[in-house]
């Protein structure tokens, strides 16, 4: 979902307060927007993003940089990180998101070397074989945050439609 | 952007409101701006917003005066706070002016202002057209006899546009220097994304590069619509009676329309077009009727393209949420739809190759 935990919390409690409540004349449904944005500010106070599906992107990217430093020994490519980058006793959701996210851009830099004329001049199985498995790795990475993505509500929420069954988890 | 960055920044940014467009206000400026142009005292009547997009914003009215009697028109306004600003109202006038009277049905232009005249923001107003607009991701429940017969108006009047020779028409100051249209077009995305948001998509870097350096030769430099799909145009019974948003609207390769078009998200997650024509026959359709043959490598290019553009557009998104703070959640969500469309590319991009 959103990079900001924070952010996304301040934006839905905005909606409520900005949009449901001032259209709502209702006084059961009030308190309920209410109760919801209470509960959401109790949220932002005291949880953060689930730390496994992050820790399970970072531990995968390690295992790609690791065999990118191995096909890619002797040529030179952009810095590659020692691994692993994350020390065992760290469960900090934002820590391991910022090195999730600065993982993300050292592969984009190994993407590109690969490709590039360079790296296939200097080897071209071996930059064949790096991009095939940075392209791969970069899949499956997005594969974990797709486990975490729940199914699409797009017809109901460009529609505002509210026949239609909400989607599920 | 780190969690802790993030708090900081959000410490000391207002939210930003989605409408900074006063409704009563541009009604006002309308009916001044109405008179003016047409030298009659003019009242706007049933005015109301037709739409809440994130992009233009869409009024229908009725303009009331002694010389010209009721008139149903449609305003459009490009807000300065919206997805894509600031705005250019030209591609739009351009298509309604040079098409009018076409084989591609357009409404007729009454008037434009790029600098906004009495409205304050660039804004163009059309005639009001009768009809129905279809929506893109719903399973339609007219009959499939009726989608066929729309599907296929659908691909015609868009070999009608590709038919056009741009350099007759206004379309022809869009060209930029000596640059190839379609990587020029190409080079305002990459810029686009490389713009800051919280997050990097590593294929879309690299994949930006392929497209860039892998842009096949159109057949025909053709008016390409942009954002030619189900649901931009409007149809009654059983006819398509007007093409829609042409924001988008430039000079390229005209598999992009094709591509754009047969793309699953906006035919009900259906590979067939308007979940009816099979794509053999829609290739077939359009080659018949634009006498322009379709490239299996350049239609697979501009699919790829399709999709990294759909990436940059909720790129837009995200980032006006994010780090803009345009409070909307339905950008928000946009967000969560990245993990699925980059992995699309990425198996459309292998197809290109």
């Amino acid at each position: 979902m959103s990079a900001s935990f924070e952010r996304l919390i301040d934006g839905i409690i905005d909606a409520l307060q900005s949009h449901v409540v001032p259209n709502s004349n209702d006084d059961f449904v009030r308190g309920q927007v209410f109760s919801a944005i209470y509960a959401l500010n109790g949220l932002k106070l005291a949880a953060d993003w689930r730390a496994g599906p992050l820790l399970e992107q970072v531990r995968l990217q390690d295992e790609t940089f690791a065999a990118v430093q191995r096909l890619a020994d002797g040529m030179a490519h952009p810095e590659i990180p020692a691994t692993p980058r994350i020390p065992g006793d760290i469960s900090d959701a934002a820590v391991i998101e910022a090195l999730r996210d600065d993982g993300d851009r050292r592969l984009g830099q190994l993407l590109l070397w690969a490709s590039d004329e360079g790296a296939r001049a200097a080897d071209p199985n071996a930059a064949a074989e790096i991009e095939r498995l940075l392209r791969r790795a970069i899949c499956d990475q997005l594969k974990i945050e797709l486990a975490t993505t729940p199914k699409s509500m797009l017809q109901q929420i460009a529609g505002g439609e509210r026949e239609g069954g909400a989607a599920q988890g | 952007m780190t969690r802790e960055a993030a708090k900081r920044s959000d410490d000391v940014r207002e939210p930003a409101r989605p409408v900074a467009v006063n409704d009563d206000a541009v009604r006002s400026a309308l009916a001044q701006h109405l008179s003016r142009i047409s030298g009659s005292r003019t009242e706007i009547v049933s005015f109301g917003r037709k739409s809440s997009g994130f992009s233009w914003i869409t009024y229908a009215f009725v303009a009331r005066s002694a010389a010209e009697g009721d008139r149903k028109l449609i305003l459009r306004v490009g807000p300065p706070n919206g997805l894509f600003a600031p705005y250019s109202v030209l591609p739009q006038v351009y298509a309604l002016q040079s098409l009018h009277g076409s084989g591609v049905p357009v409404p007729a232009l009454v008037s434009a202002e790029q600098d906004g005249a009495e409205i304050g923001f660039p804004f163009f107003i059309c005639a009001h057209i009768e009809g129905d607009v279809p929506a893109p991701w719903a399973a339609s429940e007219l009959d499939p006899d009726h989608k066929r017969d729309i599907a296929r108006q659908f691909v015609e009047i868009l070999a009608s546009l590709h038919r056009i020779d741009p350099g007759t028409t206004p379309f022809a100051s869009l060209q930029q220097g000596e640059q190839r249209a379609e990587l020029h077009a190409i080079a305002g995305w990459r810029t686009s994304l490389a713009r800051p948001t919280a997050r990097y998509y590593p294929l879309l870097d690299w994949g930006g590069r392929w497209l860039h350096d892998n842009c096949p030769q159109p057949p025909r430099r053709t008016i390409v619509h942009g954002d030619y799909r189900i649901g931009n145009f409007i149809e009654h019974q059983r006819k398509i009676t007007a093409i829609l948003d042409w924001e988008l609207t430039h000079l390229g390769d005209p598999h992009e329309d094709l591509a754009w078009a047969m793309m699953p998200t906006f035919n009900a997650r259906s590979r067939k077009l308007y979940g009816v024509l099979e794509r053999a026959e829609v290739i077939d359709l359009y080659q018949r009727a634009s006498g322009i043959a379709v490239s299996d490598k350049s239609l697979a290019f501009y699919e790829a393209y399709a999709l990294y553009q759909a990436a940059a557009i909720q790129m837009c998104a995200v980032r006006a949420f994010e780090v803009d703070c345009f409070n909307d959640m339905r950008l928000a969500v946009m967000a969560s739809q990245m993990p699925s469309i980059v992995r699309a590319f990425e198996r459309a991009l292998e197809a290109a190759a």
